[in-house]
């Protein structure tokens, strides 16, 4: 049976069908809360807020997005909730909006693409760059991990964020301007 | 188009967002210019590594009992 299908029957009160939705999008938003929050418990708390919210919230499903975008919608919103209430920002906006400015030091880049640490496999690149995804402000963390780690559009994006297709590249441009040069500077430690 | 301006550019070059006609300018200051096609490289790289920073994983079985548990007292309600 297709999604619609499950959703339909869904909204008429199958809860097997319902079930069978939560089995089929129940990975995804778990990893999701992983990326989110680095951690399992929180990744359990994203999952179950997200489906309980669903549940409540399905009469209102007008199906203009697919089951699973509205999905990603709710688990985002909780977890920008929660990102902001633990207050992880470790970066301030000032510091974003100085690196995205196409300022001196974005161009004339240390340049580290022949170095022979970078490599997908080199565990010590991946924490440095798995700190700095953590250390972004919310706002720009869930959109790099939606877009550049999850593939979501940017459109996909900004129909789940509720937020206008210029403002989720710039916060994209600023999210990666600001990754790389955390790997500059540990490239610069390690030499070329 | 100077290195600040393709600067502003190479994420929506990454992206794919560029009209042909700016595209195709990009592409060849990137073809002549070092400098920005470094920039454009070490962009690139920094993606490609943060793809590789999560393993996908399956949801602990205590996890996934507990969330139909409190799913399906909300259908009692």
């Amino acid at each position: 049976m297709d999604e619609i299908e499950l959703v339909e029957k869904a909204k008429l009160g199958d809860t097997k069908a319902f079930e069978e939705l939560m089995k089929r999008t129940q990975d995804k938003i778990y990893n999701l809360g992983i990326k989110f929050f680095g951690n399992k418990e929180d990744a359990a708390d994203l999952l179950q807020e997200t489906y309980i919210k669903a549940y409540e919230s399905l009469p209102n499903f007008e199906g203009r997005s697919s089951f699973s975008t509205w999905l990603y919608r709710i688990a985002t919103n909780f977890a920008l909730m929660k990102l902001r209430k633990e207050k992880m920002k470790k970066v301030s906006i000032e510091e974003l909006k100085e690196l995205s400015d196409g300022s001196k030091d974005s161009i004339d880049f240390y340049d580290w693409s022949e170095n022979p640490y970078l490599h997908y496999k080199n565990e010590e690149l991946k924490e440095i760059l798995n700190e700095a995804i953590n250390s972004l402000p919310p706002k720009y963390k869930t959109i790099f991990i939606l877009h550049d780690i999850e593939g979501l559009s940017i459109q996909e994006v900004a129909k789940i964020l509720s937020l206008s297709v210029p403002t989720v590249k710039t916060r994209i441009h600023r999210s990666r301007l600001y990754l790389r040069e955390k790997l500059s500077e540990y490239f610069k430690k390690k030499g070329n | 188009m100077d290195c600040r301006e393709i600067m502003k550019y190479i994420s929506d070059y990454i992206d794919r967002e560029l009209e042909d006609a700016l595209r195709e300018v990009f592409e060849e200051h990137i073809r002549i210019c070092r400098k920005c096609r470094t920039n454009l490289h070490s962009m690139e790289k920094t993606i490609f590594i943060s793809k590789f920073i999560y393993k996908e994983e399956k949801i602990p079985k205590k996890v996934e009992e507990t969330l139909y548990y409190r799913v399906r007292m909300r259908y009692k309600k």
